[in-house]
């Protein structure tokens, strides 16, 4: 299944998925527990509501089914979260999930790389999550100015 | 609650403690394994001094979707949980690291007010998460729909 031995090594229009998956409401709770957030919809409720920064996950999902040696010789670093939800996704629903690599591109002096992500609720085929994920793969330059 | 351009909704300040950075590292594997049990993570430059410096930074950065999730629990805490039942949008910037122990306020700033044909309001607004001084270290926008 790999793609690349790293996720650097991913390519413009390399695909992900689809997968079916199912968030279970520990890793609801555990994600949002871990972010300080103890609203009851994400504590409390049976089928917890899955909050769409959770997105990122399915990115994360992706460089492990894809990516097995993880982020390669120096780290990436998280640019940008940009997400879109459409409705209540919730733990237990079957769901779709599929990326893509939507580019990679040199910007000043440094290379990123766009994932899309969509999340699709699979017995109605409805669109419940987009999201992009924007990452600088030169962290070692990025790290330089941050420092 | 009623709501005008311009006004601002602020968290109460925070400090990125070594602990909050390693919540969420953890978090992640565990909520991968999904199996009940707390999961530990290789070293990232979110929780290990040495991989950090080794990455060129002087210490430990906080992983930037702990800011985010911060942002989305503060429009949690002030338009409620229901505007994750409805569309919605959030996205976010990594603009500068966040080290250990800086203080960190979240920021919602309402950039506009729309009534939706259907009923209700959709706001747009830009958010950030900034450091003790001021200092914008996440930046961002996000738009929920308000019955």
């Amino acid at each position: 299944m790999a793609t690349g031995r790293y996720s650097s090594d991913l390519q413009e229009g390399d695909r992900f998925g689809p997968v079916e998956v199912m968030i279970s409401p520990f890793q609801v709770r555990e994600y949002c527990h871990a972010n300080e957030m103890h609203q009851p919809c994400f504590q409390d409720e049976p089928n917890p509501i899955v909050p769409p920064t959770m997105a990122h996950l399915e990115k994360l999902r992706f460089y492990t089914m894809y990516c097995p040696e993880g982020c390669g010789p120096n780290a990436r670093v998280h640019y940008t979260f940009d997400v879109r939800w459409h409705g209540a996704l919730r733990a237990g629903m079957p769901l779709m999930v599929e990326g893509v690599v939507r580019s990679r591109y040199m910007k000043r002096g440094r290379e990123y790389m766009d994932v899309d992500i969509t999340m699709r609720d699979k017995a109605a085929d409805r669109l419940l999550v987009e999201y992009r994920d924007t990452v600088c793969l030169s962290y070692r330059e990025a790290a330089k100015d941050a420092a | 609650m009623e709501l005008r351009q311009g006004d601002e909704i602020r968290s109460a300040p925070r400090l990125m403690t070594r602990e909050r950075m390693r919540w969420y590292v953890d978090a992640l594997p565990t909520v991968e394994a999904n199996d009940g049990r707390v999961h530990f993570s290789v070293p990232t430059i979110h929780d290990d001094d040495e991989y950090a410096k080794g990455q060129g930074l002087p210490g430990i950065i906080s992983d930037g979707m702990i800011t985010t999730n911060w942002i989305l629990d503060l429009l949690l805490r002030s338009f409620g949980t229901q505007v994750l039942e409805d569309q919605g949008a959030l996205l976010t910037k990594f603009i500068a690291p966040v080290y250990e122990d800086m203080p960190i306020t979240c920021v919602l700033k309402v950039e506009g007010v729309q009534l939706r044909p259907e009923g209700g309001r959709r706001l747009a607004l830009k958010v950030w998460a900034e450091d003790g001084a001021g200092k914008p270290v996440t930046v961002g926008t996000a738009a929920v729909n308000l019955v």
